[in-house]
């Protein structure tokens, strides 16, 4: 019967995460198209260009195409499962960061399988660059969360979220901030917005990781990006904004890192993966070994 | 350079791989394609595929009368139509010998400048698009629409214009216009400051164009490289200045010149010669003469122009652009050849200018060297 209860929950979160996600690219579009001085799509447009997609024809390029974009899909949700959101924790004793982050590079490497299967070398160089980036967020992010671990004396985020109760002057953004400010530049290069947005440089290599998806594909890639902007964001908000009250606060807060990564998208290009990579390895993990020596000493 | 059959490696099938820049590509405009034999992140090899765009302009023109060919010449340039029209028109007169009213060089010289900064706002756009600093290509765009409003008040086509004819230009300037030109002129100087601070103050776009694609002066040249490119070599060469037409010898302008030939050079080139564009738009405002905008000519249906043979050239923001008219004193040309800016760098230059450059080095080349399909496949 518990196993039942769980599964629906799961099933649950999974679908709030997807329409959250959807819903914040959508009002995210508004937003930057704001910046740009234009109207923009309506905010439902992403549920509408999903149900179009998904209801497509689509060609595979074989079956690790197929599998790794499956994998890659089903690790983001099953991450999604053990986030802290709110009032809604399905497994309050099970929250290790540490397993939420394993499965978010399984989400990549399953992504990278998929992709380089489908033999185009613009979708190759696409994917390695954002392994590459992969190598570079982690380490600072790795180095924030050292800090974390040390000063809450826990790796369960239902701890970590329970430590920072009871007002504004608990959170881990007052108590950490060189940290927030590091894990914040992480989860640009996390969400792959500008200027770590160079696995998808259309310009250069014509969209990256989705040239050879269509149809069903490409709308599975616009799940798994939805996703994984809620498990980002979300993880942020347990890290540093002590969670939420109830998931609508949850989710206000997550908007809002989400509404900073954007603003900061507008303004600037992409940098060039080297110069991504070595910025990532400067000043973000410098920021987070400050933080952890301040922690420490 | 040697040319060899697409889709051929030239190496060993495992050494290098082909990455395709067009035909359908946000990297590159309109239908073209570099085929890039790719070294790892390097470019090996670069073969220029032409002809998706060929419509056979120049051979049309010949089949139309003198008249006619005015529907038909817009057409070849899309971001900058209005340099075709006053080139051919130029020519006709001079074979002609229309003496055409001031105020009628006046309102060309008008056209023809607010041309040019519509294509500097693409320019930037295009430099915001390769690089991925979205946010300028959108406010390049909108404020380039204004421009377009201006040119449909005036002409009735906001990017085909059909406004030029032999003689003088179709309708005379409608009322208020100038006004409101000058209206969009204090704009555009308002609005540069902020596109000074978005792009050309950006670090990271400083970081990703300085010392890209450098071109020297005597390459410049020697690749017969004209307008702002060659000047962000640090040759002063303008033919507004060195061969003045229409009225440019009456206004006071500058020729900018950054000089450092890499693609940063290349783009504030373009930022400061709209500066220059606004200066000679509002002396223009200040000094155009009244009278007829226009010279009667014959009936064009009989229209024959005398024989004879002129290459008559206007500075486009590309760069030198022009037409070679041939006349054996029929009512159609004999012969029309364009002479497009970007012909020889765009098709020769490249191949070797690319070879070594990184995958993300080539859409900023290409933007910033200002390659216009139409320029050789027309």
């Amino acid at each position: 019967m518990i196993v039942l209860l769980k599964l629906i929950q799961g099933i649950g979160a999974g679908a709030l995460s997807i329409s959250i996600g959807l819903l914040f690219v959508g009002i995210g579009r508004k937003i930057t198209a704001r910046i740009h001085r234009r109207y923009g799509p309506p905010f439902v447009q992403n549920f509408i260009d999903l149900f179009k997609l998904l209801s497509k024809k689509s060609i595979s390029h074989g079956f690790t195409f197929d599998l790794g974009l499956i994998a890659g899909f089903s690790a983001l949700l099953a991450a999604v499962v053990f986030l802290p959101m709110g009032q809604i924790n399905i497994f309050p004793h099970n929250s290790s960061l540490i397993m939420i982050l394993y499965l978010m590079t399984m989400a990549y490497l399953g992504m990278a399988m998929g992709v380089s299967s489908s033999g185009n070398p613009n979708a190759t160089v696409g994917i390695a660059r954002a392994l590459t980036l992969t190598m570079g967020y982690e380490v600072p992010f790795a180095a924030v969360i050292f800090s974390v671990y040390l000063f809450a004396h826990t790796g369960s985020l239902t701890n970590i979220v329970a430590a920072q109760s009871g007002g504004f002057m608990n959170w881990n953004l007052v108590k950490l901030p060189f940290g927030f400010v590091a894990a914040e530049i992480a989860l640009q290069g996390m969400l792959g917005e500008a200027p770590f947005d160079m696995a998808i440089a259309p310009a250069e290599i014509a969209s990256g990781p989705m040239v050879e998806m269509g149809g069903k594909y490409l709308g599975f890639g616009m799940l798994q990006h939805s996703i994984g902007l809620f498990l980002e964001t979300g993880i942020m908000v347990d890290l540093f904004l002590g969670g939420g009250s109830n998931v609508w606060i949850f989710v206000i807060k997550q908007f809002e890192l989400y509404f900073l990564a954007l603003l900061v998208n507008a303004i600037f290009p992409r940098f060039k993966i080297e110069d991504g990579v070595s910025f990532m390895w400067k000043v973000p993990l410098l920021l987070g070994i400050v933080q952890a020596l301040i922690v420490v000493l | 350079m040697e040319l060899r059959p697409l889709n051929v490696s030239s190496k060993s099938k495992y050494k290098t791989y082909e990455l395709f820049i067009g035909p359908n590509h946000p990297g590159i405009e309109g239908n073209f394609s570099y085929v890039l034999d790719m070294d790892g992140h390097k470019v090996a090899q670069v073969t220029p595929d032409p002809g998706l765009l060929h419509r056979g302009f120049e051979k049309l023109m010949e089949r139309r009368l003198w008249t006619q060919n005015l529907a038909l010449i817009p057409r070849i340039c899309v971001p900058e139509p209005d340099i075709n029209e006053v080139a051919y028109c130029m020519g006709v007169e001079h074979l002609a010998g229309i003496e055409v009213p001031k105020r009628a060089q006046y309102i060309r010289v008008i056209v023809l400048e607010l041309a040019r900064m519509g294509a500097f706002l693409f320019g930037f756009g295009g430099l915001g698009g390769a690089t991925g600093l979205y946010t300028a290509p959108n406010w390049a765009f909108g404020d380039r629409d204004y421009i377009l409003d201006l040119f449909e008040w005036l002409t009735g086509g906001r990017v085909y214009h059909i406004y030029q004819y032999p003689g003088g230009v179709k309708n005379d300037i409608p009322e208020g216009w100038l006004d409101k030109l000058s209206e969009l002129l204090d704009y555009f100087e308002s609005r540069l400051p902020e596109y000074d601070k978005l792009i050309f103050k950006n670090p990271i776009i400083q970081r990703r164009t300085k010392g890209v694609g450098y071109l020297s002066a005597e390459d410049a040249i020697e690749n017969g490289i004209t307008g702002p490119n060659l000047r962000a070599s640090g040759v002063k060469w303008d033919i507004r200045k060195a061969q003045p037409y229409l009225v440019y010898d009456e206004l006071d302008f500058d020729i900018p010149i950054t000089g450092d030939g890499d693609a940063f050079a290349r783009a504030l080139q373009r930022r400061y010669e709209m500066a220059e564009s606004i200066k000679i738009l509002r002396q223009c405002i200040k000094q155009i003469p009244d009278g007829p905008h226009r010279v009667k000519i014959p009936n064009p249906f009989q229209f024959r122009v005398p024989a004879g043979a002129y290459y008559s050239k206007v500075e486009s923001s590309k760069g030198e652009f022009g037409y070679y008219l041939v006349s054996n004193g029929d009512v159609k040309p004999y012969r029309v050849y364009v002479r497009g800016p970007s012909y020889s760098v765009s098709l020769f230059y490249a191949q070797k200018a690319m070879v070594g450059m990184r995958i993300e080095d080539v859409p900023v080349w290409i933007h910033t060297m200002d390659i216009c399909p139409p320029d050789f496949d027309r």
